[in-house]
């Protein structure tokens, strides 16, 4: 008997570890300009694990080089003339998920394993999801420890970083792969529509408490961390849904610090024209 | 003939007309949203409509649907157009933390009563196959409305599409502007959400209008051209579901057919672009080889 052994328990695990990891990796997504980008790698994940869960192989893998598929097809279809970005992405999204359904709508128990997928389920998380979430947060933070300088630069400024000589696309391609396997590992406990949540959230919030670089990550982790675990600590007391309560939190509290910050703006800028 | 065949049955006629009428209605709107980059406005309505789904469900039945899904998507239209004036947030942040924030307040209402994963079910993929013919004058009540709305203010929202700057200069209210369009996306939604779902919605107003744009640079083509990509969409869809379904045995959800349909429909668009392009660049190379000789 471990103390692992209790739902909740793991629940609380992967909530920390998951509000940790996405509030990281925020901080690019929100940088980059890649909210909607992720959004529809959320949607388009789910043929991938769909598709995995047919053929009986592993779902994060399935998930994974779906969404792999999808980057692709985005940077071949945003290229065309007249086409952006905002497009391709828009029917990348609607096309993965769309085919998704479409494989499960072909099998039995189809609005059950649909439901579960869109919306999640962190009490259902076993201890394989919570190794596999885990490995894929030291992964990743691993990744950015290494080379998050050369990240964040070439978000702030990739004329200046193509300039000193960094390998832009090379970097470009690492910070997709890195927003894609964050997702993977999001979605079976938040569901793909509220993984978003908690990936763009913490880290815009953060982005309004300070201006300066260095404490936007511990930030966005502690927001994330903590909106997570009182999303699963109010869906336990009141029987709600814990991806959704999650996204909750994160929501109030963003709405919160954006009214905040907007009524301090105004009173400085009041005290600056007195004086 | 297998294409005409299957609406002979009622449901499939009624299910045919709805698809038919919001393929051209959202190819006309879906124009303005290729034009403007507003794809990902038009999928955080879609998703903020939500809540008002189920609290017009919760207070009224089924009748409640259509009103609260115009209330949450007007709602969501004004805070839309304040929140991507204000420059503190980036913009699709801000559209971030308004999808997921009021999707959450749908599913949180949701998951409180039984049946939920059939009612979330429905409402992201919609049940085309039992439109009611009220749904269908809802429809075209509101393409009436919609298109009259865009036809009045084409010049304007035109302007303001390619010359924002221009169109301030011109004395047009492009606050006021950018509300009317997103309020007519939100309109949109409102009429397909409950016969196709949220995800094919998204599909309906962005597909067909980049599709059209792969094959014409010209305006005046693009926007008839989405309106047929749209409703000839819908119409193979259900073909292709009904034969699956019927003649084979397999089961396709209906509504996301016809998304797979628009999204080949694109592919051969996107395609077609790129033959014509080339085609028409080795022509303008000859010319001048020609008249250089």
């Amino acid at each position: 008997m471990s103390w692992l052994d209790s739902t909740v328990h793991r629940a609380l695990v992967e909530a920390v570890l998951v509000g940790a990891l996405g509030g990281v990796v925020g901080v690019f997504v929100v940088a980059r300009r890649l909210p909607f980008f992720t959004m529809a790698l959320t949607h388009a994940t789910f043929p991938g694990i769909v598709v995995a869960a047919l053929l009986g192989v592993n779902l994060y893998l399935g998930g994974g080089l779906f969404g792999l598929l999808v980057v692709a097809a985005v940077l071949v279809f945003g290229r065309g003339r007249g086409q952006d970005f905002t497009t391709a992405t828009g029917i990348a999204l609607s096309g993965g998920f769309a085919l998704g359904v479409v494989l499960v709508s072909a099998q039995d128990g189809f609005t059950k394993d649909l439901a579960a997928y869109t919306v999640g389920d962190v009490l259902a998380v076993g201890t394989g999801d919570l190794v596999a979430t885990a490995a894929v947060a030291a992964g990743v933070l691993l990744l950015l420890a290494l080379v998050g300088k050369e990240l964040l630069l070439a978000a702030f400024d990739p004329v200046g970083a193509a300039a000193l000589g960094l390998p832009t696309v090379l970097l470009d391609f690492a910070l997709l792969a890195v927003v894609e396997v964050t997702v993977v590992a999001t979605v079976p406990a938040l569901g793909t529509i509220l993984a978003v949540a908690l990936i763009v959230g913490p880290a815009a919030t953060a982005r309004l408490l300070t201006d300066r670089l260095a404490p936007l990550f511990p930030l966005a982790a502690a927001i994330g961390v903590a909106c997570a675990l009182a999303g699963v600590w109010v869906s336990t007391q009141w029987n709600v849904a814990t991806g959704a309560s999650i996204a909750l939190f994160v929501g109030l509290v963003f709405g919160a610090v954006f009214l905040g910050t907007a009524v301090r703006g105004r009173v400085r800028r009041a005290a600056a024209v007195r004086a | 003939m297998i294409v005409f065949e299957p609406f002979h049955l009622p449901f499939m006629a009624r299910a045919l007309v709805e698809l038919v009428v919001l393929g051209a209605l959202a190819g006309t709107v879906g124009v303005l949203v290729l034009l403007r980059r507003l794809a990902f406005v038009s999928d955080t309505l879609t998703h903020t409509v939500f809540p008002g789904v189920v609290i017009g469900h919760l207070m009224a039945g089924d009748g409640g649907i259509f009103w609260g899904a115009l209330a949450a998507g007007v709602v969501t239209a004004v805070l839309l157009t304040l929140l991507t004036h204000r420059r503190r947030v980036s913009e699709d942040a801000a559209l971030a933390m308004l999808l997921t924030t009021l999707f959450a307040v749908g599913v949180v209402l949701v998951s409180r009563q039984t049946g939920f994963t059939s009612d979330l079910t429905a409402f992201l993929f919609g049940r085309v196959l039992t439109v009611t013919e009220e749904q269908l004058a809802q429809t075209a009540v509101v393409t009436v409305l919609v298109v009259a709305l865009l036809a009045v203010l084409r010049r304007p929202l035109l302007l303001r599409a390619f010359d924002p700057e221009g169109a301030r200069a011109a004395g047009v209210r492009v606050g006021l502007l950018d509300l009317v369009l997103n309020v007519a996306v939100a309109l949109v939604v409102v009429a397909a959400v409950k016969a196709v779902g949220t995800v094919l919605v998204i599909a309906l107003l962005i597909v067909p209008a980049a599709a059209a744009r792969n094959l014409s640079d010209r305006l005046a083509v693009i926007v008839p051209l989405a309106c047929l990509v749209g409703a000839v969409a819908g119409w193979l869809g259900l073909v292709v579901s009904y034969e699956a379904s019927v003649g084979h045995g397999v089961r396709l959800a209906s509504g996301a057919t016809v998304v797979l349909v628009l999204v080949v429909m694109y592919g051969l668009a996107h395609a077609a672009g790129f033959v014509r392009r080339k085609v028409s660049l080795s022509r303008a190379r000859r010319a001048v080889v020609e008249s250089a000789a």
